[in-house]
């Protein structure tokens, strides 16, 4: 099958479309409609993993087909170990944030679920797209229904952090628009083809001189923290969290912040390398900063939405300064912790909104000693914090591990200071269990809260599951990313001889022979240990392509 | 001279003989069937376009063909323009429709000036020499004065006839200035001699004067800074019908004769206007922008955007290469499209009131009106540029064409400027979609349905599958493009 | 002498031209309309014996009937019939003039600063190159075997100072001039718009008998206010 890619990414806009034709007074089958249909792409998800081989360091399941070939802008798409996991985090996150809106939206519930699935393919699109300007626009369509979440289901003051939100991002993925028509461009005064090139594949390794990569490199970077959200730039994220249904704070905290972590992996590091190693000492520490004033504020938030908002700032924090450690494991740590903090921090989100539901009011104050009335909730809130706080056995622990381990290598001195963010983590978090759940109860209302819902368990269950399976095996996720890091090091390093197996080879497979040929010249490389080969195919188009395989290590 | 090339004319004849008979037919007694002039100018409009196509099949390959003394062309960039026109008219004339019979004005005078703007307009775009193309000019400008006068018991509809009268004349005084120097130092008003005659010269002081007067003057008209003091008025007073026709059929001319001029004739001395343009183009977009933030009234905030889109769209013509070009023929367009729908809601919202245009009208607008308000979102996007609609491949070819021209302080104002116009754009969203209220009362005829959807369709195809549009325009623009290269 | 008959041209051009300049200004100056009209007529006259000293003698003739003969009377004609007879008293100056002086005045010293001889394009040696023409003919030829066929055939030829104007409009600016046609129209169309008494809703039809009545009426109105 050749189209799984394309399946998973259209399938839940197709099934927004067929929504828009439901009426609009029946909730229920409209909403079992976009669980169906999110499920659906879960399944059709997990087919992804099923087909994924383990040690293939480049793209995968590449589909290519001319989109606007004037500009040599095509859709292509392709997976490998640095986007496998995140696109299974999306299909996660996405049934379980419809079954966690189950009964709290009322206002509009078919605008929204339709909303909730055109987001799914938005980011799914984002995190499979090959082609920049691809990318680009699955980037962009992120922010239309993100908009209408917090603006139409949002709180009291939905309209300024909904206006906050969009304008912030779309101010940094412009300037990002006008990196990759550079970038593109670039390539064609390379190759004198006369047309541009968006295709990642063949802008890896370009080496770009140093003023132009350092250009590029902060328009990009600066779309990503605007996204992560780095330091000086996140003063949206709480906003948005807090006025944010917790649906919308799932999917946002859960998947979108992660666009921008995976962005500086999938195109700031490869394409501008130079200038990556030159300004990571920044990066990580503003990342540094982030971690130790985003637990410190944390420690003093009297709402628990924002407690939690500033905590994924800190989280988010210890992605970056991993991924500009620009190491093994600490890259490795990097992937993992953002799939951890899209299960705890969904999870946490997701339990605040089951209180929230009951009392309406996220305050800490209003709470105390409801582990009494609430016991079963009570656990799954434990599990999910302890997960956040990183706990050995779950799966914050393997994350930050890696992250704080591989950073100690190259920057001792700031995962030093990064490791007494785990502590404050630890710290605010217990502190939260504390005042919400032990203690004598103070207020009346508490005593008769009803206990955690079966749509809320079926939400949450799969996200503790996957907490627990990451923290006991996590070797199940690494050993699918590790050759993609591998190679994304190599390439960062500069170290690659020959091009890593492409989008256009895999492409051709199905229909040339040619490039049948290769893939099992490819195995027998892979036999042979360390080669690489490089031969001329014949492209989609006619083109004479160069395509290069893929220097297998082990 | 030749039957055949009064044949390449016929296109503008069939305009001209038409806004004619529609002047006539209310003395041989139509004036009580005004409801007739709509129809009678559609009939004309759609006679108009075949003429355009067929115009095309009598030059071969739709190469340049200068007739009349290389007065005039027929070629394939005049020919997408006028097509842009033809309809741009159409759907005005639909627009107009609910105005002119509430108002009670007189239908077939209206079609008729109408009809002779469109005939300026296809002069404007096919002139390949100086003179035709501000004659052309001179009968749109006229044309939209008194239509924007149209309103005459309203005093601000006269106010805004009286500046834009005023202002339009002034401005065609410099532009006419400006020919009249360039003309003395080439000795020929024609864009293809002026071209060879610069090609020769080093540099001229008078010259580049002429040619900054020039521009200033087709700066008025696009309503780039600081040539721009009219348009919020103009727009607040005309009838509505009128504004989007000025904001778009206008503009849209007045960027073909802008193109063709400075693409044509001015490319040898690009390194020295391309500065002032430079300049022109940052100012338009941010003081179009910031100006259109604090704006209440929808009308003039639409007025400050297009003064903004005028800026994105001079970094085509500031670019000069074929990228640019291309992007202002493709902007244009979608410029124009988005532009008319936003117009047709407006319109819907603005019926039995003169002056409730505010933001406010736009209050829970997806309850009452929930097809308009979706059509208005994407309008919005794609004049903000947001994939994957229109805008955003208009905008990626000018972008392009900037950064590859080596302008990138340019284009990285016009992103910026786009981020800052997405704040405006998205108040109308949060007005429809966020808002609850009653708002303003809303009767959505069929004709402005017709020109919202037709208007949305084009927005989305061009966004989603722009292949087919990219290639007509790389069609229509290769001739011109090709003696930039040459230079 | 011959150097004074050298520059004869030159000072009737520094007077007239001056006179020019400055009788239009004094058209804008001017309170009362009818003193600014006859100072128009002034300024086309002056311009008139410009053109006749670049050898445009046609333009120059034109220049006197149409805009001096026609047009000035027009002009006064309505000036008469709406009978102004002076502005009133009070300063009608926008407070903006002092700017706009000085803008004026730096334009007119870049552009004497910029167009200064030697900018302008070469003209050919030849004056009469200007009103030299392409002329298609067809004339007889006698073959060599006795019998005649017209041939076309193209001349350059000189022609007259009106010819040349005529080649110029209806050839050479065809299209502009025929366009300045359909611009003249829609002038007319809109002043009589503009003009029109608006039509009240009731009466929508121009119905002849509306206008006779409706004229009646104001003439009774005049008769009662006079009397």
């Amino acid at each position: 099958m050749t189209g799984l890619l394309t399946v998973v990414l259209f399938l839940p806009i197709a099934g927004a479309i067929l929504l828009v034709f439901l009426p609009k007074d029946i909730p229920g089958p409209i909403k079992g409609g976009g669980l169906l249909v999110s499920l659906l792409t879960f399944l059709a998800s997990l087919a992804i993993v099923g087909r994924f081989h383990d040690g293939i360091g480049g793209f995968q399941l590449v589909e290519s087909h001319a989109w606007i070939p004037q500009w040599g802008i095509n859709y292509t798409v392709g997976v490998y170990g640095i986007s496998l996991w995140l696109v299974l985090l999306t299909t996660l996150l996405t049934p379980v944030v419809i079954l966690a809106s189950w009964n709290s939206i009322h206002k509009h519930p078919k605008e929204y679920v339709i909303s909730m699935l055109v987001m799914e393919s938005a980011m799914i699109g984002a995190f499979l797209a090959m082609d920049l300007v691809l990318f680009y626009v699955f980037f962009e369509l992120m922010l239309l229904p993100m908009y209408l979440i917090i603006g139409v289901w949002g709180g009291k003051n939905r309209i300024y952090a909904a206006i906050k939100f969009f304008l912030f991002t779309i101010a940094g993925s412009l300037l990002m628009l006008l990196g990759i028509i550079y970038l593109g461009f670039q390539q064609v005064h390379l190759t004198a083809g006369g047309v541009p090139t968006f295709e990642i594949t063949q802008l890896y390794g370009l080496s770009l001189p140093p003023h132009i990569q350092t250009i590029l490199f902060f328009a990009f970077a600066l779309a990503f923290a605007i996204k992560v959200p780095l330091f000086p730039l996140h003063t949206w994220l709480p906003d948005a969290h807090v006025e944010a249904p917790t649906g919308g704070s799932i999917i946002l905290a859960g998947v979108m912040l992660k666009m921008g972590t995976y962005g500086f992996l999938r195109f700031v590091l490869p394409f501008f390398p130079d200038a990556s190693i030159h300004y990571a000492p920044l990066l990580i520490c503003l990342s540094v900063i982030g971690i130790i004033y985003g637990a410190l504020v944390a420690w003093v938030q009297p709402d628990m939405k924002k407690l939690v908002a500033y905590s994924s700032v800190s989280h988010l924090g210890f992605c970056v300064m991993g991924i500009f450690a620009i190491n093994q494991a600490s890259i490795e740590g990097s992937i993992l912790q953002m799939v951890n903090h899209g299960l705890s921090t969904g999870a946490l989100f997701l339990l605040v909104g089951v209180v929230y539901e009951r009392r309406h009011t996220r305050m800490l104050a209003d709470y105390g000693g409801i582990a009494r009335t609430m016991p079963v909730y009570t656990v799954f809130f434990v599990i999910a914090m302890l997960s956040s706080v990183g706990l050995p056995g779950l799966n914050g622990f393997v994350g930050e591990f890696l992250i704080l381990a591989g950073s100690f290598q190259t920057h001792p001195g700031y995962a030093t200071v990064a490791a007494i963010g785990v502590i404050l983590a630890a710290i605010y978090l217990l502190w939260l269990i504390q005042a919400v759940f032990f203690g004598p109860i103070t207020k009346d209302e508490n005593r008769s809260i009803p206990d955690i819902a079966w749509n809320e368990i079926a939400a949450v269950v799969p996200l503790i599951i996957m907490i627990v399976w990451i923290g006991i095996h996590p070797n199940t996720f690494l050993r699918r990313m590790e050759p993609s890091v591998q190679q994304l090091l190599a390439t960062v390093r500069g170290e690659q001889p020959e091009k890593v197996m492409t989008a256009s080879l895999a492409a051709a497979a199905t229909r040339s022979p040619v490039a049948q040929t290769l893939l099992s010249v490819r195995s027998g490389a892979r036999m042979r240990g360390r080669q690489g080969l490089s031969v001329g195919v014949q492209g989609p188009k006619g083109a004479q392509t160069e395509v290069s395989v893929l220097r297998v290590t082990r | 001279m030749t039957w055949a090339d009064t044949l390449l004319l016929l296109p503008e004849l069939i305009a001209a003989t038409g806004a004619s008979i529609l002047l006539i037919v209310p003395v041989l007694g139509g004036r009580a069937r005004g409801h007739m002039a709509k129809w009678a100018m559609l009939a004309l409009m759609a006679v108009t376009a075949l003429a355009v196509i067929g115009s095309t099949y009598a030059v071969a390959g739709v190469q340049q063909t200068p007739t009349f003394r290389a007065m005039f062309a027929v070629d394939a960039f005049s020919v997408f323009f006028k097509l842009l026109f033809v309809v741009v008219i159409a759907l005005v004339t639909l627009l107009s429709e609910d105005f002119l019979s509430e108002e009670r004005y007189s239908t077939w005078e209206y079609y008729s000036l109408l009809a002779f703007a469109l005939c300026g307009m296809m002069f404007m775009a096919s002139g390949v020499s100086l003179i035709t193309i501000y004659i052309g000019l001179e009968l749109l400008a006229l044309s939209s004065y008194i239509l924007a006068g149209y309103y005459k018991n309203h005093e601000e509809s006269t106010e805004a006839a009286m500046k834009y009268f005023i202002l339009g004349t002034v401005s065609s005084a410099i532009l006419l200035y400006g020919i009249s120097l360039i003309y003395g130092v080439c000795g020929s008003m024609r864009l293809s001699t002026i071209a060879a005659a610069l090609s020769t010269m080093l540099s001229n002081d008078a010259l580049m004067f002429g040619i900054m007067l020039l521009a200033a003057g087709l700066c008025f008209k696009i309503a780039a800074v600081p040539f721009h003091v009219w348009t919020p008025d103009v727009y607040v007073g005309a009838p509505t019908p009128i504004s989007a026709f000025l904001s778009t059929g206008s503009k849209a001319a007045a960027f073909a004769v802008f193109a063709r001029v400075f693409y044509v004739a001015f490319p040898a001395f690009h390194l020295d206007w391309s500065n002032v343009l430079a300049a022109i183009a940052a100012l338009s977009m941010i003081v179009g922008n910031l100006a259109a933030i604090t704006q209440t009234n929808v009308k003039r905030m639409l007025a400050y955007s297009s003064i903004s889109h005028a800026g994105y769209s001079l970094l085509g013509i500031i670019a000069m290469n074929e990228m640019g070009l291309r992007g202002i023929l493709i902007y244009t367009m979608v410029y124009v499209f988005a532009n008319l729908g936003i117009w047709a809601t407006i319109l819907m919202l603005r019926r039995h009131a003169y002056a409730g245009e505010s933001v406010e009208d736009f209050r829970g607008l997806h309850k009452r009106a929930p097809f308009a308000a979706f059509s208005m979102v994407v309008f919005l996007l794609s004049l903000g540029g947001i994939p994957p609609t229109a805008g955003f491949i208009g905008k990626y070819f000018l972008f392009a064409a900037a950064v590859q021209a080596g302008f990138g302080w340019l284009a990285i104002v016009a992103v910026v400027m786009s981020a800052v116009s997405m704040f405006y754009y998205l108040r109308l969203v949060v007005a429809m979609y966020l808002e609850e209220g009653s708002g303003a009362e809303t009767i959505y005829s069929p004709s402005l349905r017709f020109v919202t959807a037709l208007s949305l369709t084009v927005t989305l195809v061009v966004g989603f599958i722009p292949e087919l549009p990219i290639r007509q325009v790389i069609e229509s623009s290769s001739h011109l493009v090709g003696r930039v290269v040459q230079r | 002498m011959d150097a004074l008959t050298a520059s004869i041209p030159l000072l009737v051009f520094v007077v007239v031209g001056t006179i020019a300049v400055a009788s239009s200004i004094l058209v804008v100056a001017m309170r009362n309309p009818v003193n600014s009209a006859l100072f128009l007529l002034l300024t086309f006259l002056c311009v008139a014996v410009l053109f006749v000293m670049e050898g445009a003698e046609f333009v120059g003739a034109v220049q006197v009937l149409v805009y001096a003969g026609g047009i000035m009377v027009l002009f006064l004609f309505v000036v008469m019939l709406i009978n102004v007879r002076a502005l009133p008293d009070d300063r009608i100056l926008s407070p903006y003039w002092t700017g706009g002086a000085v803008v004026g005045a730096a334009v007119f010293v870049l552009l004497v600063a910029l167009v200064r001889p030697g900018v302008y394009h070469e003209q050919n040696d030849n004056p009469l190159a200007l009103r030299s023409t392409t002329v298609n003919a067809r004339h007889r030829v006698v073959q060599p075997d006795g019998t005649t066929v017209r041939k076309r055939y193209t001349r350059q030829q000189v022609v007259g100072n009106s010819e040349a104007i005529g080649m110029a409009l209806y050839r050479d600016y065809l299209v502009p001039f025929e366009v300045a046609s359909l611009f003249l129209l829609v002038a007319m169309v809109g002043a009589i718009l503009i003009g029109k008494r608006e039509l009240g809703i009731d009466d929508e039809d121009v119905d002849p008998q509306y206008i006779v009545d409706r004229v009646a009426e104001e003439k009774e109105m005049k008769e009662a206010m006079s009397a």
